[in-house]
């Protein structure tokens, strides 16, 4: 036995020779970009996603409260930083950067077909659908057709127009779904990989509740995709508060008493 | 009556740049047989399924009870101790592989050295040379024994290693057995005077931070070592170790 030679270390820099590199001790900023990609998952893109799913959850009271939601957070002060500096920037670095740590691994369910394994392909499939949805979605909604910063009215026609091609609405079905997979199993990941949850139990127990909190915003996800494309709100105005812009805004009685 | 006999397929490979090849072998079956027991009657008989004569098969293995960490293979598409893969239990072919993630010596043997290297950089052990005498030990409380017993189980097989997904040539992830030493060596009332030392090696390149938490290691892990929990505490130590740098530098 052991009779063939060692392979020659001393050929590359990997020491080893071969083969997986060891560890750089201390060496490159990889840590740091890595848990900047795990907490920005949380805050802000989480914080975010779960005010966006609260709002859209206005569409079931239809098109005028969908369009006073979509008023009262373009009325936020540095309304156009915060959505640069809370969404935009950090959504891109959590997007491109999970593109890179998903191609890097070597997802072997098939060969280890154990639930956490299953959980940590799925985290990058749900992952790669997100990165693909939230790129049309954000160009589409954001950047295309009326603006909704400036006609807040136009919000519910302009997501019942886009819904009501059912290739999209099936889009936004499974993107609802995978998002929300991804954000909660993304809270349980989040626990475990920064040693809040190190015990099995504790993790097990904490798996539950990331479960119904995935389950309870992919519901609510859901049943505001209804709102736009069940009988409630059928064809509604192309814009319900016409005559308000945001560049003035309307003076409320009791205004002066402040 | 025929005498009962082993299917048993065997992945070779005759030199570390050699191309590999699967060979079949019947051998004659024995009450309690593992795979490594297996590989003894062909090297005693040394003849392949077909009846031409071959060699041997090179493989490392040493006390055959699971306990030194030679013979981790891959049998049956899962990695696994090959000295406690009872024929009986397992499905014929039995298909027996070398580990995929570490370069092949010869045959079933592979160069783990990796693991080795990834100890010495986080400076696995309890830094006392013995050269002059320090005293006798500081007393270690029996719940703190409860955490270490379990970590200094650790057999350096590299089964959680070989199954992870992150551990690849594109990251260059440590492994969880590494992490699991560190969590050791530190809770050690002597070794965590190596404590922020080790935790800043895990802050580099191919550290605690590639961990995918798949946990397909603690599912592998032929000792039972709470790996998973080791990654959690060792992360969290990390980072607050990075933390604390940053504030103090």
């Amino acid at each position: 036995m052991a009779t063939a030679a060692r392979p020659d270390a001393s050929q590359t820099s990997n020491p080893v020779g071969r083969g997986v590199e060891p560890l750089r001790a201390g060496k490159g900023n990889s840590f740091l970009l890595r848990k900047l990609h795990s907490l920005s998952g949380i805050v802000p893109i989480g914080a975010f996603l779960i005010e966006h799913l609260l709002s859209n959850f206005e569409a079931l009271k239809g098109p005028l409260a969908y369009a006073e939601q979509v008023k009262f957070l373009n009325s936020l002060p540095l309304v156009r930083f915060l959505e640069v500096g809370l969404i935009f920037i950090p959504l891109a670095y959590h997007a491109l950067y999970g593109v890179y740590i998903a191609m890097r691994g070597k997802a072997n369910v098939i060969y280890y077909p154990w639930s956490g394994n299953w959980m940590y392909m799925m985290q990058r499939w749900t992952g790669y659908i997100a990165f693909v949805y939230i790129i049309q979605h954000v160009v589409r909604q954001r950047f295309m057709g009326v603006s909704l910063p400036e006609h807040p009215g136009a919000a519910f026609h302009k997501v019942q127009m886009e819904l009501s091609n059912p290739w999209m609405l099936a889009v936004y079905v499974i993107a609802m779904i995978a998002v929300c997979w991804h954000f909660s199993y993304g809270i349980w990941l989040f626990a475990a990989k920064w040693g809040i949850t190190p015990g099995a139990n504790a993790r097990r127990r904490f798996g539950y509740l990331c479960a119904v909190l995935g389950v309870v915003l992919a519901v609510m996800g859901l049943a505001s995709i209804y709102a736009f494309v069940g009988p409630n709100y059928k064809n509604a105005p192309a814009d319900v508060m016409p005559a308000q812009t945001m560049l003035y805004a309307p003076s409320s009685p009791g205004a002066s008493l402040s | 009556m025929a005498e009962k006999t082993i299917q048993i397929e065997i992945k070779r490979q005759s030199g570390p740049d050699a191309s590999s090849t699967w060979e079949k072998f019947e051998i004659p079956w024995k009450p309690g047989m593992n795979v490594i027991s297996a590989m003894m009657e062909i090297a005693a008989n040394p003849v392949n399924a077909s009846g031409q004569e071959t060699t041997p098969i090179a493989y490392d293995s040493n006390c055959l009870e699971e306990i030194c960490g030679s013979c981790a293979m891959v049998i049956n598409g899962k990695a696994r101790m090959a000295c406690s893969a009872l024929v009986d239990k397992l499905e014929q072919p039995i298909r027996v592989q070398p580990l995929t993630k570490f370069p092949v010596v010869r045959d079933l043997a592979v160069d783990r050295s990796v693991l080795f290297e990834n100890l010495k950089a986080v400076q696995a052990w309890v830094p006392v040379d013995g050269t002059y005498d320090l005293g006798s030990g500081p007393r270690v409380f029996p719940q703190q024994q409860e955490v270490a017993y379990p970590l200094s189980n650790c057999i350096s097989c590299c089964c959680c290693m070989e199954v992870c997904p992150q551990f690849n040539d594109a990251t260059g992830f440590v492994g969880a057995a590494t992490i699991a030493q560190v969590k050791l060596f530190n809770s050690h009332p002597s070794g965590k005077v190596l404590k922020e030392e080790r935790l800043r090696a895990l802050a580099g390149d191919g550290g605690v931070q590639e961990c995918g938490f798949a946990q397909n290691c603690v599912q592998a892990c032929p000792k039972q070592l709470p790996l998973t929990e080791a990654i959690s505490d060792i992360t969290r130590d990390v980072t607050l170790q990075v933390a604390k740098d940053f504030l103090r530098a």
